[in-house]
């Protein structure tokens, strides 16, 4: 024993790099969420990634923090255009326009470093940052990708899974939708309302960038960074989880409610050259609901919203 | 002239190693290409340049679709399987071929697959949750769209452009995939590698022996039977065998 406690004594001191490996919980039915092998989730990572998220220390100016912008409460968005951080571990192209393509590390790093333009020496001379750092990655040097890495590994644990939608595709759960939602839940799925083919699958979103007629003369969108005249009025799907939560709506916040974002793709859609096919009645200006079946629609979009997710405490600050 | 090299640089290889390599005889590798034509004429996007047999002018911006359950078909009667789902979208590289690998010496003299998926596949969960497999999801009945097939046509006098989705896959308890056979001719597999380039017209769709009317089916196809089945009969002859050649001898030991 006496042998024992001498090795011990002479281990070194100072901070060990051994990162707890974290295993990501979505549900069974969500794609495969692939995770880039050079940032594996980790314990310290995500912790690292959550204080980043709420600190202004990010900003240039100590002005504002991802949080400030992106509110838990709101599926982690804002009134005035701000994107809901929301299953973004399935996104392949960032922002409006696709302007960050990639991974979530890559946007990450944008956001730091273009975006915020983290000045990285505050963080460096913080008493803290360098060992959260060093716990994160096994180096107390700070840098932009560092800093996207922790970022991003935060980010994919902003999974939204539980809403009352969640619960009625659960069989082991006794939810049900109420007459209403699944009236709307059936415009949504089928070819009546259409929705599905953009707005589908588990996530809500096909990932994929559209001209979903908004403008007769549409803004530029994805052509903004392609160049491609094919892409001009094109921005990517949002996602439909939370929407409830995330107003105004469209790239340019135009619609303040669900109300007008129904009549217009009821009644408002605008005919261009690159409106996308699958907008199939933008000839005759849309789907063209009732207002009872509208009223439907809006009560299924409704049974996305996820309050699990607005108030999980992991996902909240870490600092009160 | 490519091609001359490479098989003049295996020839070389397969020399080489002839002393030291020795593998099981009569297998060979088969790449099926995927290549796509409207009216014989090379695809060109999002411009309407084709005419189908209803006679509207019309654009092809999108096309995406499942293959599976492929068969080579011996003289000898006995049969080569792969049990795969291939998915091929226009504009997407990686999945312009896939690879029959380990095919048994012979001559072939057939190739089989279904166009869609079969029954035991086409439910929810039948594909590999990925956003690629998420993204075909087919609402009723549950599983996946066999091909999303996406443009514009004009109609004619006025010029009034609008969208046509030639989505395909099963309603009404019709299953709507299609079984293709196409003959083969030369296929000699023996310790070589081919590659088939098969071409779909997608003009196909709309004619032969169905004239496929936009305005008459309307918009709204999926849960319409009877489009799908003009859709199904016409689907039967889309493709065809382009060109068959010998790539390489193989040298893998």
């Amino acid at each position: 024993m006496a042998f024992v406690r001498c090795n011990e004594e002479e281990i070194p001191p100072g901070p060990v790099y051994d990162p707890t490996p974290l295993a990501l919980d979505y549900p069974d039915n969500f794609p495969i969420l692939d995770i880039p092998s050079d940032n594996p989730t980790t314990v310290e990572g995500v912790l690292l990634g959550r204080m980043l998220y709420y600190d202004p220390i990010l900003h240039r100016d100590s002005a504002q923090a991802c949080a400030t912008c992106h509110l838990q409460a709101l599926s982690f968005s804002s009134p005035g255009n701000i994107i809901p951080h929301i299953n973004l571990g399935w996104s392949t192209a960032f922002l409006w326009n696709g302007k960050v393509q990639g991974s979530l590390e890559k946007i990450m790093t944008f956001e730091s470093e273009e975006f915020f333009q983290t000045k990285l020496s505050r963080l460096e001379r913080h008493p803290d940052y360098p060992g959260y750092f060093f716990k994160a990655f096994g180096s107390e040097d700070i840098s932009y990708e560092h800093i996207g890495k922790a970022l991003a590994q935060f980010e994919r644990t902003l999974i939204s899974g539980s809403s009352k939608y969640d619960l009625y595709l659960r069989p082991d759960l006794p939810v049900f939708l109420s007459d209403e939602e699944f009236l709307g839940f059936d415009i949504f799925f089928t070819e009546k309302g259409d929705c599905f083919h953009c707005h589908g699958g588990i996530l809500f979103t096909d990932n994929l960038f559209h001209n979903n007629g908004l403008d007769a003369t549409p803004g530029d969108g994805l052509f903004e960074i392609t160049a491609d005249p094919e892409d001009i009025g094109r921005y990517k799907t949002p996602t439909l989880r939370n929407i409830e939560l995330t107003a105004p709506y469209m790239h340019d916040s135009r619609y303040q409610t669900l109300e007008e974002v129904i009549d217009f793709y009821s009644e408002g859609l605008h005919q261009s050259p690159t409106v996308d096919p699958l907008m199939k009645n933008a000839h005759q200006g849309g789907i063209h609901l009732t207002a009872q079946e509208k009223g439907y629609l809006i009560a299924f979009l409704k049974t996305l919203t996820d309050t699990v997710y607005v108030n999980k405490p992991e996902l909240s600050s870490p600092f009160f | 002239m490519r091609k001359i090299s490479v098989l003049t640089i295996g020839l070389l290889f397969s020399l080489l190693l002839f002393s030291t390599c020795k593998k099981d005889p009569g297998e060979g590798t088969v790449e099926l290409i995927f290549e796509h034509e409207v009216n014989g004429q090379d695809l060109v996007l999002n411009e309407f340049l084709y005419t189908c047999e209803a006679g509207y002018e019309f654009s092809v911006i999108r096309l995406k679709y499942y293959i599976s359950n492929f068969v080579l078909t011996r003289d000898d009667g006995t049969e080569y399987r792969l049990d795969k789902v291939h998915y091929r979208e226009l504009g997407v590289d990686a999945t312009r071929t896939l690879e029959m690998p380990d095919v048994p010496a012979g001559t072939y003299t057939s190739l089989s697959f279904i166009y869609g998926l079969d029954q035991e596949t086409n439910v929810p969960g039948g594909l590999e949750n990925t956003t690629t497999n998420i993204n075909m999801e087919w609402p009723m009945p549950p599983g996946y769209h066999y091909m999303k097939f996406e443009g514009k046509y004009k109609i004619p006098g006025t010029g009034e452009v609008k969208a046509y989705n030639t989505h395909t896959g099963p309603t009404g308890g019709n299953q709507n995939f299609i079984q293709i056979s196409l003959p083969l001719h030369g296929l000699e597999i023996d310790d070589n590698s081919w590659d088939i380039t098969l071409v779909m017209d997608l003009n196909e769709w709309y004619q032969n022996p169905n004239t496929y009317d936009f305005e008459f089916f309307g918009p709204m196809i999926m849960e319409n039977q009877n489009a799908q089945a003009a859709l199904k009969a016409n689907g039967a002859d889309v493709f065809s065998v382009e060109s068959m050649e010998v790539m390489e001898l193989s040298i893998i030991c």
